[in-house]
């Protein structure tokens, strides 16, 4: 089950429209096509995916899944919208309760084990190897964890045993007692699953803050794995920006160009490759197809069909798909998000990493009236 | 306008010679753009005239093709009703043609039945063009026409728009009527209202590798590439997944495409890179077209190249090729700076020490060539008693050896020769080769098992080689001995020059040469056969050739052995030497050149003149230099020429000896027209290139030709070859198109008198009716270059590759 509920509120101006899943990452990628392709490569391919916020961009996008060779017969992509049933439940009040409203779906697999996964993570994992491990330790829940290398108290910090079990589970602690994070990837027996989110309380509830905590006070065997690549939760424009730069900058971190037996896949653009004009220095960046570049571009990260025109200069920046970018403009440590259209001789110099859309430019424009 | 749906035909069935880069793949199957492949323009083309009905015919193997097009579904041909259909060739046995033949389409006749489109688009799937069918359709049912040929310029694209009716018309009727393919179609129907629909924006025919890197190069012009990448009507094309192209601190780029995948830490100019490309530090790219999954290594420099895909070019190599000649490499070459390269040639005969055909100007122009281009080369000769008596006072004796042979001790002296920086070994044997024949004697096999056998022995003596190039049956034994020696694992290439002569002979050959683990099909050993089998790569002396191997008409009894080589098996065609130069011919009555063209006709008097013919400027002199032999197509001159000849105005002369049985009826036929031919019997009794001067056409009517060098000598001379479309003839000559005026000769398809004498009668009308037409072709075919240097660059590129992987 794939939650993509989530709305995303801290990227600001880059979810105004979009959920954030759908958010452009590493230049031709959407979030949710790590998850897809980690399910994808881990030859996983029944999954429901739950949408609340914005769901028609994704919905569009994934299709019947084929990308990710997820379009089988007898299995495949679900989607699994909130709906009113007969007892008048109306609205998905967590993470949580939106699994338990579409547990039907669940049931007609018939499966052991249902492996619970967010769309908006940056990641590769093979989720055999926690499954596997699942099973090896009889286990009832297993939590996938990460190690965190910055503040642990913005993550749910997870203190194991020597054999791995679970001793304590704390949502953003003051005083973590451990760098172990939970990456909000979890493997429960299905009854186990049913069990507790029946007791849970019907009211507002989801995995983390109210699911995870019960599974431990009920005495059953909960379980930490310990995932040892490279994860990272994009919630803020901050680490968004961060991650993005991580292929640049870390390229050992994620491996995005060590891909042959495990690609992170993502819907063709069908535009011809990206044609580089004139005389340009482009220098440790990433380009995608179908733009027309005619500028100096460093340190940056473009997606698809992008016009830069002649005499601009580039640094430091994320560019989404269709942005037009007028001559001699300088753009530097901007996130310019999908069709913005910027002026000729414009000047977006920052400081700290600033989100550009078309209102934002048009209010500047205002401004300089 | 009413009911104006078209079906859609995609003519994959033809070849076209792209060198290494079509050797596997079908031409639609070509990378292009860094991201496409060749067919997807034709089928976005066809998607974007809302064609849902689509029949493609591909050529042999289409694997490539079926795994990129899959169900059709990138544009949007994947239906219920209708969609996309690959109907391959249910009759294995019929080589390809110019496009595709109404033969080919009849055994898919339902197709043709079921389509419910009252009209059909037929086009092919080598053209870089956007364009929509639409258009064609509206003007075709304007113009009330039969037949619309879309061309652009003036160039044929192989693309007609006909309704469904006549075509089913015509491709029932392809045994009965004479009309092969819509090419016939339009040039010999009659009665047939056939109209010209021109479309006007950029289209290129991928037919070679100029063109190929040319409009790669081309989509790199803003607005070329504007006008085929169309946002309102896309190219769609098979998408792979590959992140975004990645530039390191050292990349400068200069007007260039790069797709996906590649990482870019050097200079790339003018230049085309497919998917995941890897250009390293100090790397210099220019005017190339990269495929995906190459890497350049670091400091190496390419100009004009078109690397296959998984090229590896290694640190500080330099490729420079032409945007007329681009250097081509083989998918997953290792492509190295070319250091030195050690070659052994072992051959029966080479000129200038002992000639009996053409092989052995093959070999002696070839190891010349080779050794001028800086290769090391060796060449290994039998020292026949015409060697010994001609060249006695030169060659020096160097040491003695023994070999044993069905178990007997024999000594054999080695002699030794430097010609031209060539290094000549002859291996003297009283017992084997003390004779005046050179070949037809009764123990043929014993001689050259016992010759490949010294050879080997002989290596023990010299510097180990890099590569054994041998030749033909005489020398198909030394990769199974290599297999058995010290030697083992250096690199053999066996050419086949004629895949006539095999060398069929007992088995017991096999126990004399000393191999004792060898296992026997049948009573008789072939010795081609075992050289195809044990050798590390096959060629043979054209593209056209080596294609039509495998079938059986040519391949005969070593076809399925061929075939099973396929992966390993080259056409390079051999070329003429410079010495074949009208301006410096001393043959010639009065020497020329392509600008004094016009002095070519005091040639043709003074050929007259020493035939004895009538002396006429006017009249239309056919010459033919050729071993009298069935294989030259002397049966279609025999049929056809008492008709061919009411023409008074036409001439015939012909030089050549060999088979009796043909010269008394050629003989019988000069009689009958005493004034018309004349035979010059005796092939070497004189220097024939009066005639290739003094003629105007020169006839090739062969059954098939490996290669011929006749035809390559009469364009050097401005004398325009007549040719059946058969092996090196089908790789040298392109016929004459009266629509746009290319080709540099005139062809015919089928071994047919009467095609044949059409064919010469079409060259005479145009000799009569259009003199600027003909000079043009005239000049053209002088400009032709099939010169020895191309052909021997071709050899060392192989060699390279096979040395070096």
């Amino acid at each position: 089950m794939v939650l993509v509920g989530g709305r995303g509120t801290r990227l600001g101006k880059i979810t105004k429209t979009t959920a954030k899943p759908a958010v452009t990452f590493g230049g031709k990628y959407k979030l949710i096509d790590f998850v897809l392709s980690n399910l994808s490569n881990s030859a996983i391919n029944t999954l429901g995916i739950i949408t609340q916020y914005e769901p028609y961009e994704l919905l569009s996008y994934i299709e019947h899944g084929s990308t990710w060779d997820l379009d089988v017969n007898e299995a495949g992509v679900s989607f699994l919208t909130p709906y009113t049933s007969a007892s008048g439940e109306l609205w998905q009040k967590g993470t949580a309760h939106s699994v338990y409203q579409h547990f039907r779906f669940i049931d007609q697999y018939d499966p052991d084990y249902v492996l619970i996964l967010s769309g908006d993570h940056v990641y590769k994992m093979d989720y055999n190897k926690l499954i596997d491990e699942h099973i090896a330790n009889q286990a009832d829940v297993t939590i996938s964890t990460f190690k965190v290398n910055d503040d642990p108290s913005r993550y749910g910090i997870l203190d194991l045993d020597k054999k791995d079990l679970v001793v304590s589970f704390e949502e953003k602690p003051e005083n973590p007692k451990s760098k172990l994070a939970s990456m909000g990837v979890y493997v429960f027996n299905r009854e186990v699953l049913r069990t507790l989110l029946k007791e849970g309380d019907n009211s507002n509830f989801d995995f983390g803050n109210d699911i995870i905590p019960l599974a431990l006070k009920s005495d059953l065997k909960v379980y930490g794995y310990r995932f040892k690549g490279y994860f990272r939760d994009v919630g803020t424009i901050d680490s968004l920006y961060k991650a993005n730069m991580d292929i640049l900058d870390k390229p050992h971190y994620l491996k995005a160009y060590d891909y042959s037996d495990f690609p992170i896949l993502t819907k063709s653009s069908n535009l011809p490759p990206h044609h580089i004009m004139g005389d340009n220095k482009i220098v440790n960046s990433l380009i995608s197809d179908g733009c027309l570049i005619n500028g100096e571009i460093k340190h940056s990260i473009l997606s698809s069909g992008i016009l830069i025109n002649k005499g601009c200069k580039i640094k430091d920046s994320i560019i989404h798909s269709n942005v037009k970018i007028g001559a001699n403009s300088i753009i530097e440590k901007a996130i310019i998000v999908e069709n913005s259209v910027i002026l000729a001789n414009t000047i977006l110099k920052f400081k700290e990493v600033t989100v550009v859309d078309n209102d934002y430019l048009w209010k500047m424009g205002e401004d300089d009236e | 306008m009413m009911n104006k749906k078209m079906f859609a035909i995609v003519d994959a069935t033809f070849k076209v010679n792209l060198e290494q880069l079509t050797l596997h793949r079908m031409p639609g199957a070509l990378p292009f753009s860094g991201k496409y492949r060749l067919i997807d323009f034709t089928l976005s083309n066809i998607r974007n005239s809302n064609i849902i009905n689509v029949a493609i015919f591909p050529y042999g193997n289409y694997r490539s093709l079926q795994d990129h097009v899959g169900s059709g579904k990138r544009w949007d041909l994947d239906r219920r009703r209708d969609g996309l259909f690959i109907l391959p060739p249910k009759n294995l046995y019929i080589p390809p043609e110019e496009m595709i033949t109404f033969q080919r389409m009849f055994e898919h006749i339902e197709f043709f039945k079921r389509s419910t489109q009252d009209y059909a688009v037929i086009t092919s799937a080598n053209i870089v063009w956007n364009i929509d069918f639409h258009k064609c359709l509206d003007e075709h049912i304007k113009s009330k026409a039969d037949v619309t040929e879309v061309m652009y310029e003036h160039i044929r694209l192989k693309t007609f728009i006909i309704s469904k009716k006549l075509l089913i018309e015509y491709i029932e009727t392809y045994d009965s009527l004479e009309y092969k393919t819509m090419l016939d179609l339009v040039e010999k129907a009659p009665n047939l209202n056939i109209q010209i629909y021109k479309h006007d924006s950029y289209t290129r025919t991928i037919d070679d590798t100029f063109n190929y890197l040319k409009s790669n190069l081309d989509m790199l012009k803003f607005d070329i590439g504007r006008t085929i990448f169309r946002e309102d009507r896309p190219i769609y094309s098979k998408e792979k997944t590959a992140p975004p192209a990645k530039y390191l601190n050292n990349a400068t780029i200069t007007n260039s495409m790069i797709s996906s995948g590649s990482i870019i830490d050097g200079t790339v100019i003018n230049s085309v890179l497919g998917r995941d490309v890897k250009v390293k530090k100090g790397s210099v790219i220019k005017n190339s077209y990269i495929m995906s999954n190459c890497v350049i290594e670091e400091n190496a420099n390419i100009n004009f190249t078109i690397l296959d895909k998984q090229t590896i070019v290694k640190r500080d190599t330099i490729l420079e090729g032409s945007l007329r000649d681009p250097y081509v490499t083989q998918k997953e070459q290792i492509v190295s700076y070319f250091d030195s390269l050690r070659v052994l040639l072992v051959a029966s005969e080479s000129y200038p020490f002992i000639k009996t055909g053409g092989l052995a100007d093959v070999i002696g122009s070839l190891s010349r060539n080779l050794a001028r281009k800086g290769v090391d080369t060796t060449v290994v000769l039998p020292l026949y008693r015409k060697i010994r008596k001609e060249f006695e006072s030169v060659i020096k004796s160097d040491f003695t050896k023994t070999i044993i042979y069905d178990e007997e001790r024999y000594k054999v002296r080695i002699y030794t020769y430097r010609y031209n920086k060539v290094k000549y070994y002859f291996i003297d044997s009283f017992s084997f080769f003390d004779n005046d024949l050179i070949y037809g004697l009764e123990n043929d096999a014993d001689r050259f098992a016992f010759f490949n056998k010294a050879v080997i022995e002989l290596l023990d003596d010299l510097d180990p080689f890099d590569l054994i190039h041998i030749h033909d049956w005489h020398t198909s034994l030394i990769p199974l001995l290599l297999d058995n020696s010290p030697h083992k694992g250096t690199p053999t290439l066996l050419t086949i020059h004629n895949i006539d002569y095999q060398g069929v002979a007992e088995k017991d050959i096999i126990k004399k040469i000393g191999i004792s683990d060898f296992i026997f099909k049948d009573d008789h050993i072939n010795f081609l056969e075992i050289g195809i089998n044990t050798a590390t790569k096959l060629s043979t002396v054209s593209p056209t050739y080596k294609e039509e191997l495998k079938y059986e008409y040519y391949g005969k009894n070593l076809t399925y052995s061929l075939f099973k080589r396929e992966r390993d098996f080259y056409g390079i065609l051999n070329g003429i030497s410079s010495l074949f130069n009208p301006e410096k011919d001393k043959a010639l009555k009065k020497t020329y050149s392509v600008n004094s063209f016009e002095d070519k006709y005091i040639n043709k008097l003074y050929l007259q003149e020493k035939m004895g013919l009538p002396i006429n400027k006017d009249a239309f002199v056919i010459g033919m230099v050729t071993r009298i032999v069935e294989q030259k197509g002397f049966d279609l001159i025999l049929s056809s020429f008492d008709s061919l000849l009411e023409n008074t105005n036409i001439q015939f002369v012909l030089l050549g000896s060999g088979d009796q049985k043909y010269i008394d009826e050629l003989l019988k036929l000069e009689e009958r027209h005493p004034n018309q031919i004349k035979l010059n019997i005796g092939y070497d009794a004189t220097n024939p290139n009066y005639i290739y001067g003094g003629a105007d056409v020169f006839l090739m009517p062969s059954r098939f030709e490996p290669c011929g060098l006749g035809q390559m000598i009469a364009l050097k001379y401005g004398t325009l070859p007549i040719v059946r479309r058969t092996g090196g003839l089908n790789d040298t000559i392109t016929r004459y198109d009266h629509l746009t005026d290319k080709g540099n000769g005139f062809t015919f398809g089928n071994y047919d008198a009467v095609e044949m004498k059409n064919t010469i009668l079409s060259a005479y009308d145009l000799y009569k009716s259009n003199k600027d037409v003909w000079n043009i072709l005239l000049k053209r075919a002088m400009k032709s270059d099939n010169s020895l240097v191309k052909s021997t660059q071709k050899y060392i590129e192989l060699y390279k590759m096979i040395t070096k992987n």
